[in-house]
């Protein structure tokens, strides 16, 4: 007969020398582990309880603007520069990293600074204002420096000035050649070195006032333009014309092209939405984004072309996935005003907003994300719980709290108004359709009633 | 240009060389051509540097994978759910390789011949046997005021011990180091440790008291009036006691707040114990019934009538996730019972002296302490259905000369057993009964402090609710039952389109995609007739559900099937089955379809059937 009694040999479950780690083994068999999924599911809730505590996206305010931040632009191939423009017509490139001014200058234009962007060199910047001129400025040209790093306003002079016709709208650069395009009641396209616009583009019937003007990114002599009478219009540079428009039922307020799908492009609604529209077929968008609730006033793509920022007249600052067209992440304090210009950075992880109240303000593009430095421990759990939350997202626990949001009384009241209304709506449409003869009016897709009339 | 294209071709991926190389179906001629490029030099050279290290291939997709979901007509979810299907594929089968690092082996007793007899071994001869680690596990505790109970921790490294008359000893019984010994001079009814050996709880004559490591007094739980039995639920990290008054109380120890008290109306109890798998609490009661509580229920989720006398003893087999329970009555019966199907005892036998105690090992040996012996049985023969009341096969017994025998523990990840009686405790060793590879993330003997508290903290983070406690502990995280209430009638609904829930809603606009088998999960693949089950979709189901004709025997018949695989069912049937194929065979070969075999030579060597 075979006689073996079970016995752990000591030697191998201790450290070997003091300071060593103590071994450890593994069984994965089941039983051994009673509740598994039990406890996985409370370290699920906790992971996501832990992001909503964490979740303090404000990093800080960069102060300077004496009136509302009406424009703002990010200096190609740099992570900390950015250039904002205000009401008052001050100008100020703004180092986001360290937060003090480049570049201040009081008064660029009379009147408010409408649009602001960088040459593609860099060292340059555009501006343009109500007063009819865009003036081109050097922004390396401090020698004496202030205690807030800007130096005498008197001294600061444009390199040149474009006078134009109208009050100008909206500014945008060119990709590559040394070209800018304006908006006022009509597009132009100037040459940096000529003092008139090298070319008017419009559409033959319009007789509207452009309010935005961006250039395509990778297909860069692509040009939309949303205009005052509800329209967006596609211009190609190259054959100086108008290519394609569209009239939709509420005007935009800004535009911008998607980063990594060039024939993406965003719109910014009076409608509280967000539009992707695929400039393909303008028939219909890609996506509606729904969440604000008053007029969206601005947006801009994150660099990855995944997710994008929005500022609207409630005051708040949404982030958007692409795709997603609900429950955006929102951001609020109780000094922001009216946000009329948003801008991610370009290493995606930070948002600028631009407010009423005359103050650029960082946040961060992940509200739970840590900054600083993460060693490589606190990453793992960092990654884990990030995974868990993901392989949770389906329990209604998990995710009534990864849902949760405190958003202003005001928006939260105007929220539900919203709300309340469009049911009632949709209930009267549905009692309308109820007592009309049969097939007489089919409901019409959301998507469907977005656009109007598609002109070529 | 040709050259060029050949240079080109050196780039190719080895396997499709290989494969040319190994088919000899080729021409000698096409044979010839392709030689040429692979005697390629510079692939010769540069395909040791390129090729992919095992470990970073991709492993191969597991069978079937690709087909599950051919009915989703949404390519991206198609796509999604066959990388999920093939993921939790390849991660089953690679825990299936991991359990080949599982270093440690069981121990057992192993008989060479029909004579031999497993229970006619003693302990001298266990001893002998074993190792020297092993031996100290048999150990003679003298102690008076007995009789005496005891509880290990969860890592099996400590032991609490009390006495009737209130000697209270916790001690780490490998290194002998005494944490702490109490006299507490009164009735000491039963002992548990809490989540470690830093806190145990005594239930003591009037209130249950909670200790620290080193025997100071903590809490006195006054809301628990002369409990007789606890139990601490380590994941939930409750602690419940039951008493003579008949209420059995959940204490919450992480917060301190009585969770619960649900009143059993059966009066004093004296019987606890938990089902490690899923927390449920099993009582015993004067009656012979056994009922099983859970905190978010006023009524026991089952009522049992178990004995005709008081129930002494309830056991859970940890070893089979907490399916198999057994009980012992003052009647002197044992039985065992399977917690999936309550209709009648699996198995029942008699205990010599009556009264007998139980206790379930981790790998499932059954310890029956009565009169005046201890009999352990193990796993197959206790777990099978048998119809005589007959004790099934013995494989250790022990006697102990010191009557009453109160309590019975297996030491978790040890081969011992430990047997409380008048005179102190007896530890004897019981090869086989213990888990031989532990997993250091749940319970370690060999933690040092700093993992111990650790732990502590990790297992206050994934304290589960008390509420989450149900008789199923794998609801969680599954898909709710699809609901039955429709507000259709007729098929047609009242609520415009655009106001009905999606499943409504989809089904409508006909995109509910109703194959899907909500209820069955993947598991149970087979049915007990060894045919796989047909998937039907709902409609399906309900067009062929059986109505009218016959219905009471039908019902009756399958009540009666057993929800059990029968050994001895299943062996009949595959003879009924080999017989009828052997009648086919020999109807094909007389109606010319088939020819008989040609006898061969080996044939003498086949088993006759």
């Amino acid at each position: 007969m075979k006689i073996s009694v079970l016995q752990h040999a000591p030697s191998s479950h201790l450290p070997t020398r003091p300071g060593d780690p103590t071994p450890t083994s593994r069984n994965l068999d089941p039983l051994m582990h009673p509740f598994a999924k039990a406890r996985e599911r409370t370290r699920a809730l906790n992971a996501v309880k832990l992001e909503r505590i964490f979740a303090k996206p404000f990093i800080g305010a960069l102060e300077g603007h004496v009136d509302a931040v009406e424009c703002m632009s990010r200096k190609p191939e740099s992570l900390n520069e950015v250039a904002s423009g205000s009401w008052d017509g001050g100008l100020i490139v703004h180092d986001i990293a360290q937060r003090r001014h480049i570049l201040k200058i009081e008064s660029a234009h009379k009147g408010k600074v409408s649009g602001v962007c960088f040459a593609n060199d860099g060292e340059k910047l555009l501006s343009c204002g109500v007063d009819r001129n865009i003036k081109l400025w050097n922004t390396r040209q401090q020698v004496d420096v202030d205690e807030n790093g800007a130096g005498p306003s008197d001294l600061q002079k444009p390199l040149s000035v474009y006078p134009g016709k109208f009050a100008f709208n909206s500014i945008d650069h060119h990709r590559s050649d040394p070209l800018f395009a304006t908006a006022s009641s009509i597009v132009q396209v100037w040459d940096e070195t000529k003092s008139a616009p090298i070319s008017n583009l419009t559409f033959p019937t319009s007789t509207e006032t452009i309010t935005s003007v961006r250039f395509n990114l990778s297909e860069s002599s692509v040009l939309a333009s949303i205009g005052s009478d509800r329209t967006f219009t596609l211009y190609d540079i190259r054959t100086g014309k108008a290519e394609r428009r569209i009239i939709m039922q509420m005007r935009s307020n800004a535009l911008a092209w998607s980063p990594t799908f060039p024939t993406t492009i965003l719109l910014a609604s009076e409608d509280h939405n967000l539009y992707t529209f695929d400039i393909r077929s303008l028939t219909n968008p890609t996506q509606i984004y729904k969440g604000h609730v008053a007029a969206v006033m601005s947006c801009d793509w994150s660099p990855t072309g995944l997710s994008f920022a929005s500022g609207g007249w409630d005051r708040t600052v949404r982030i958007w996935e692409e795709g997603k067209g609900t429950q955006p992440e929102v951001y609020h304090t109780k000094r922001m005003q009216r946000v009329s210009s948003t801008l991610y950075s370009a290493d995606a992880r930070f948002v600028l907003s631009g407010s009423d109240d005359g103050n650029v303000r960082i946040w961060k593009a992940k509200a739970h994300e840590k900054l600083g430095i993460i060693d490589t421990r606190e990453r793992a759990a960092i990654e884990y719980r990030e995974s868990l939350k993901r392989r949770w997202k389906m329990d209604a626990e998990v995710n009534r709290v990864a849902r949760s949001r405190h958003i202003p009384k005001p928006v939260y009241k105007a929220a539900e108004l919203k709300r309340t209304m469009l049911d009632a709506r949709k209930v009267k449409e549905e009692r309308r359709r109820k007592h009309t003869r049969a097939g007489d009016s089919k409901p019409k897709a959301e998507r469907k009633k977005v656009v109007i009339t598609e002109q070529t | 240009m040709d050259s060029l294209f050949a240079k080109a071709d050196a780039i190719r991926p080895l396997a499709k060389r290989r494969k040319t190389d190994k088919d000899d179906s080729r021409g000698k001629s096409k044979e010839k051509k392709k030689k040429d490029s692979a005697d390629d030099q510079t692939l010769g050279s540069v395909a040791l540097h390129t090729a992919l290290p095992k470990s970073f291939r991709s492993l191969p997709e597991p069978e079937g994978s690709t087909k599950a979901y051919l009915h989703i007509h949404n390519k991206k979810l198609r796509t999604q759910l066959t990388r999920q299907l093939a993921h939790s594929a390849r991660a089953k089968a690679l825990v299936k390789d991991a359990e080949l690092l599982l270093a440690e082996d069981a121990g057992k007793i192993e008989v060479e011949g029909e004579m031999e007899k497993t229970w006619r071994v003693g302990q001298e001869d266990v001893i002998k046997a074993s190792g020297q680690e092993a031996a100290r596990g048999r150990k003679e505790y003298a102690l008076d005021g007995g009789p005496y109970r005891s509880r290990y921790t969860q890592n099996g490294r400590h032991l609490a011990i009390v006495g009737k008359t209130g000697h209270v000893s916790t001690f780490d019984w490998q290194t002998g180091t005494l944490h702490s010994e109490l006299q507490l001079r009164e009735t000491c009814r039963d002992i548990t440790f809490l989540h470690d050996h830093s806190h145990f709880a005594v239930a003591q004559k009037k209130y249950v008291y909670i200790y620290d490591r080193d025997g100071v007094e903590l809490h006195q739980l006054k809301s628990h009036v002369e409990p007789t039995r606890l139990e601490f639920l380590p994941f939930h990290w409750l602690l419940a006691t039951v008493g003579n008054a008949g209420y059995l109380k959940y204490q919450d120890t992480s917060t301190g707040q009585l969770v619960v008290e649900h009143r059993t109306k059966l009066g004093a109890c004296n019987t606890m114990t938990q089902n490690f798998h899923n927390a449920v609490i099993h009582l015993g009661h004067q009656n012979g019934t056994v009922t099983l509580w859970t905190p978010n229920l006023p009524d026991p989720a089952v009522r049992l009538l178990a004995h005709l006398g008081p129930v002494v003893s309830v056991s859970v087999d940890p070893s089979s996730g907490g399916r198999y329970m057994a009980t012992a009555g003052q009647d002197g019966q044992v039985k065992v019972w399977d917690c999936r199907n309550w209709k009648g005892a699996i198995r029942q036998w008699t205990a010599r002296g009556g009264n007998a105690e139980l206790e379930w090992s981790q790998r499932g040996a059954l310890a029956v302490a009565s009169g005046g012996t201890v009999n352990i049985y193990t796993k197959p023969s206790i777990q099978s259905p048998f119809a005589g009341v007959v004790n099934p096969p013995l494989y250790l017994t022990h006697p102990i000369p010191h009557r009453p025998l109160t309590s019975v523990r297996f030491c978790p990840y040890q081969d011992i057993l430990t047997v409380g009686h008048s005179t102190g405790l007896s530890s004897i060793l019981v090869p086989g009964s213990g888990e031989p590879n532990f997993d250091s993330s749940e319970a370690d003997p060999f933690e040092n402090s700093k993992a111990r508290r650790e732990r502590e903290v990790k297992a206050l983070l994934d304290k589960i609710q008390p509420d989450m406690i149900t008789l199923d502990p794998e609801f969680v995280g599954s898909l709710a039952p699809e609901p039955k209430l429709t507000t259709a009638t007729h098929d047609t609904h009242d609520i415009p389109f655009s106001r009905l829930p999606r499943m409504e809603r989809l089904r409508v606009s006909g995109k509910a995609d109703e194959t899907e088998d909500v209820s069955g999960g993947e598991i149970e693949g087979e049915d007990d007739d060894g045919e796989t089950k047909h998937r039907s979709s709902k409609a399906e189901k309900e067009k062929k559900k059986m109505r009218g004709k016959n219905k009471s025997i039908k019902r009756y018949l399958r009540k009666q099937r057993k929800n059990v695989v029968d050994p001895r069912a299943v062996a009949v049937r595959e003879k009924l089955e080999k017989q009828r194929e052997e009648r086919k065979r020999n109807q094909a070969i007389a109606s010319g379809n088939a020819e008989s075999q040609k006898p061969s030579a080996l044939d003498r060597f086949k088993r006759p059937s």
